[in-house]
């Protein structure tokens, strides 16, 4: 055989070209999740067109927020990102507690943002380690996951639930801090930063990491603006906003902490950012950690505070009271508020329009993912 | 104990908000209703939707309000009349990336009258007109691409309208015709049944 038959046999990828080669990502694709389809026509691993589908995952939790009392909602927040429950728990309770013009006590906003800041930390370990996975480095995803095991495990330990959690409740948290809780998280904050050097070291350097996040998915500084993307998704495009620091709530006003901002808006510099973030968060929950001050965790109002459950056994005052608040529901009066958050995806908000009473008038939640699909 | 920490006591952007609110009360608050919400935020009743988006249009280029960022579309419904006249209160959700200031806009819709679409201002208004569109039955005078977005193209009714019972459900059928077993085809060398191999 010569060497001209054997040049015949080698094929070009343009000679396997079809265009009628559709690739059906989800929703019951790995790495979709059910919450966007996407029809891709492919020449090689270049897509070429694609149409999407969103609303496989609605749960019509907007209705359901017209339905129940206050109350009752807050496990379907849970529901809204299971990487993230608790900060949309807590997200929600902020939104409620604005209606009704509450602010919680010292001691509760400090769990908070600590509830937050885990919870960021966790989100990104998911979407780095998941990525990373479907790229073919295992070992990242087995370094990382441990981590967010580890806050699992802490969480539970402060709520007794892992995924959702229904921590937070309007005007206060469901339970305190446990009480070794702070050596716990001092050996978190301690120990998490050798996890995230290691992995970087085995990333930022990785051809065949840069050769998949480089240049891929790139959105730039306008386009991310005019679709409205926000979170890490908008500061990889070098847009410096961050409404943890620049709408802050809580405790942010006092932190010391660095927002990051890329330039090149691709998945590498996402990625990048996703790792400092978590840096700065380990940063932030540092700070928290020395100076948890002690107090109450409830504001002191009748009309929110569930009452101590042994004085709900013993005096029949208190036990009306606490049947009020769980069959009726707190009177959250007129009024509106659309209150939002630095989630770990971007921008999560809930604007609830009251018309007074137990159940919201409008619930509206401004999911950040809904955005950042858009514009992809 | 009940030490107030929120972005309220800042002194720099509460300057700004209250230049913000000077502006929209000595420019735009004329001939229009000036409200304030629970978080301090303002509130601009448009007269109508024309007037919404001749709104986005202006605040888009005013240096007082630098609205450069949609952070939310959305409607609510006004069954019981307690906002005015109008089945329907549109919202828009706006932002400025640079002063961080936030301006609501709300409008009056009738059950059957259009909005103005905000797509060629803010192309994230596609998908959340469409959501609208969807949820409400609002339709959107010059959108590109109005169809359902969340709910089945089959589905009929418009969910978060007030009159639509919370249990009801319309179920459908897969939206792809090809379906398992319903047509099967013929394949080549298979067994034919009744006779199977080793039998004879």
């Amino acid at each position: 055989m010569s060497v001209k038959d054997l040049e015949k046999d080698v094929h070009t990828l343009n000679d396997f070209y079809n265009p009628n080669v559709l690739i059906n990502l989800g929703p019951h694709h790995p790495a979709m999740h059910g919450t966007l389809r996407v029809m891709c026509r492919i020449n090689g691993e270049t897509i070429e067109d694609a149409t999407c589908e969103i609303g496989y995952l609605h749960r019509a939790i907007e209705k359901l927020g017209e339905d129940k009392t206050y109350h009752q909602w807050m496990v379907y927040t849970d529901r809204l990102n299971y990487c993230s429950a608790l900060n949309n728990n807590i997200a929600y309770a902020m939104a409620v507690e604005n209606i009704m013009s509450i602010s919680p006590t010292e001691r509760c906003q400090y769990i908070r943002v600590i509830c937050m800041e885990l919870s960021r930390i966790i989100d990104h370990i998911v979407c780095i380690a998941a990525n990373a996975l479907d790229v073919g480095a295992m070992t990242v995803f087995f370094l990382l996951v441990h981590w967010r095991e580890q806050a699992y495990t802490m969480i539970e330990s402060m709520c007794g639930m892992r995924l959702t959690t229904t921590y937070a409740r309007i005007g206060g948290m469901s339970y305190d801090l446990p009480d070794n809780f702070t050596e716990r998280l001092w050996k978190f904050c301690d120990e998490i930063p050798a996890a995230i050097d290691e992995v970087e070291q085995l990333l930022n350097s990785n051809r065949i990491w840069i050769d998949r996040t480089k240049g891929v998915g790139v959105i730039n500084k306008e386009d991310a603006l005019n679709y409205s993307v926000t979170g890490v998704c908008l500061r990889a495009a070098g847009v410096d906003h961050d409404l943890r620091r620049d709408r802050p709530y809580y405790m942010y006003p006092e932190l010391d902490f660095d927002v990051v901002v890329g330039s090149n808006g691709d998945v590498y510099d996402r990625y990048l950012i996703r790792m400092e973030e978590m840096r700065q968060s380990v940063k932030i929950l540092k700070q928290l950690n020395k100076k948890i001050p002690s107090g109450p965790l409830w504001v002191n109002d009748k009309r929110v505070q569930i009452p101590e459950k042994l004085d709900v056994y013993t005096k029949m005052e208190v036990l009306i009271h606490h049947f009020k608040i769980f069959m009726e529901g707190i009177d959250v009066p007129k009024g509106e508020a659309f209150s939002c958050v630095e989630g770990p995806n971007g921008e999560l908000g809930f604007y609830i329009v009251s018309r007074g009473g137990p159940k919201a008038w409008r619930m509206r939640v401004k999911s950040p993912s809904f955005m950042n699909f858009q514009a992809f | 104990m009940n030490k107030t920490i929120s972005f309220s006591s800042n002194a720099k952007f509460l300057e700004t908000q209250s230049n913000l609110y000077t502006r929209l009360t000595e420019k735009y608050a004329l001939d229009r209703k000036l409200e304030t919400d629970k978080l301090n935020e303002p509130v601009l009743w448009a007269k109508n939707p024309e007037d919404a988006k001749m709104l986005v249009k202006a605040f888009m280029v005013d240096e007082s309000t630098k609205v450069d960022f949609l952070s939310d579309l959305t409607a609510y419904d006004n069954e019981d009349g307690e906002d005015g006249e109008g089945r329907f209160v549109l919202v828009y959700q706006l932002y400025s990336i640079t002063l961080h200031t936030r301006i609501r806009i709300k409008c009056l819709l009738g059950l059957t009258q259009q909005a103005q679409s905000l797509v060629d201002l803010f192309s994230a208004a596609n998908w959340l007109e469409r959501e609208v569109y969807d949820m409400y039955g609002i339709t959107f005078a010059n959108h590109p691409n109005l169809r359902r977005i969340l709910m089945d193209e089959r589905f009929s009714g418009f969910p978060l309208r007030k009159e639509y019972p919370i249990k009801q459900r319309e179920p459908f059928r897969d939206n792809i015709d090809f379906h398992l077993g319903a047509n099967p085809l013929q394949v080549e060398n298979t067994i034919v049944e009744g006779t199977p191999e080793g039998e004879k």
